[in-house]
């Protein structure tokens, strides 16, 4: 058979790309669990971390004594009475600058007070937008009271809120469009934990 | 051309440097280079792609048809460069979570299709590989060099340790993509004007 032939060509094309894919999703198909197994636990973590819950050396160990029975693959509102107190885990997606802010909100029983936040995955700016992932600005939010249902990301000072009392954190000095993002997703998940806890 | 591995390295790591003479992989220059550790990384993976996929360029070469040469050499690039993403998924996590969407862009990188096209599709495997990991490894080093400055002086940190002392101020630009330019553009002076004046040397 002629090199440059039709013929050739196209048998040659399809065997390449058939092999080299075949080869592709093996690999995929190998790895999968591993995958997976890293995300579930990254994602268990989060929400223990939220709820103010140590995640111990067993996470799943602790998720399901934490929350039994609700499997992440199915709700994204996580409730559980730890030490007697109320608390409610919701799990927020929304737009950032650059692209989707993924993360889970801990809040109590009444939501009128957050517990806690952990930011799971985001692609802003290193260094930047980037830096709401810190614990610095994570922590801002733990214990804040929010009777209002509601919380102000301050224009970025470099002075950490410690105030729970202010309804007030601050912004990310140089990432106010990404402190922005994070206003409006926050306080999107309060409204959205009240409408679906309130018919309990 | 030079065929010795020797004579080779030096072209690849200096005199023919595939950043800084070629001007090419520039997009990944400015996106990854603010943090020592991913730009390692990044450097790791270019060296890792360039290096198989000029190889298994040089090992198909008799059988690649001329019609399709290039969208082969895509195809094997495009191979290695998801076998990367996979493989740091599902060992390294953390680095793949921080890399993001640019090892995906290992794939848009020049250096690699001009090392399988130039150097790949006329010579030898062994020869092929070694070209292709010492090109990543002259991408490497300039990258590293221009990542130093920006982690230094936007974070004070190298390799994520703190190093510079709180009251000097960070330089926002630094952390983001147009401070590249001007350091790319800075380094592209210092080495130009160091290899004319050794040429200007050797000339006279």
């Amino acid at each position: 058979m002629k090199k440059d032939g039709f013929l050739y060509t196209v048998i040659f094309s399809f065997i390449v790309a058939f092999v080299f894919v075949f080869f592709l999703s093996l690999a995929n198909q190998i790895t999968k669990p591993i995958v997976e197994a890293t995300q579930k636990a990254g994602f268990y973590t989060s929400v223990l971390n939220a709820a103010g819950i140590d995640p111990g050396n067993d996470v799943k160990a602790t998720f399901d004594a934490a929350f039994p029975g609700e499997d992440p693959d199915v709700v994204d509102l996580f409730t559980t009475q730890w030490n007697g107190q109320s608390i409610l885990v919701r799990r927020f997606s929304g737009p950032g600058l650059w692209g989707t802010i993924t993360g889970v909100l801990a809040v109590n029983g009444q939501v009128d007070q957050i517990i806690g936040l952990e930011i799971i995955s985001h692609s802003e700016t290193p260094g930047l937008g980037g830096r709401i992932e810190e614990d610095w600005f994570k922590n801002q939010f733990r214990g804040e009271n929010i009777p209002s249902g509601r919380i102000v990301v301050k224009k970025g000072t470099g002075e950490v809120d410690n105030n729970p009392n202010n309804q007030q954190v601050d912004g990310i000095t140089g990432a106010s469009l990404t402190s922005k993002s994070m206003e409006t997703i926050i306080n999107d998940t309060i409204q959205r934990i009240k409408l679906e806890a309130g018919g309990n | 051309m030079a065929d010795r591995p020797a004579d080779i390295l030096k072209d690849n790591l200096w005199f023919n440097n595939p950043v800084f003479i070629q001007i090419l992989g520039i997009c990944s220059t400015l996106a990854v280079t603010n943090n020592l550790t991913n730009t390692f990384i990044m450097s790791m993976g270019v060296m890792f792609v360039t290096g198989f996929s000029s190889f298994t360029v040089s090992v198909m070469k008799t059988l690649i048809p001329r019609k399709v040469r290039m969208i082969v050499q895509t195809l094997i690039i495009a191979f290695y460069v998801i076998i990367l993403d996979i493989l740091l998924r599902a060992y390294l996590p953390d680095i793949s979570k921080a890399l993001g969407p640019y090892v995906g862009l290992i794939i848009t990188n020049c250096i690699i299709m001009g090392r399988a096209e130039a150097f790949g599709q006329s010579n030898g495997p062994l020869l092929s590989f070694w070209d292709g990991i010492t090109s990543g490894l002259g991408y490497a080093w300039v990258l590293m060099a221009i990542a130093f400055v920006r982690e230094l002086l936007g974070f004070g940190t190298l390799f994520g340790i703190p190093v510079l002392p709180t009251f000097i101020p960070r330089w926002t630009i630094m952390v983001m993509a147009p401070s590249a330019f001007f350091l790319m553009g800075g380094l592209l002076w210092i080495i130009k004007t160091i290899m004319l004046k050794k040429e200007a040397n050797s000339g006279a």
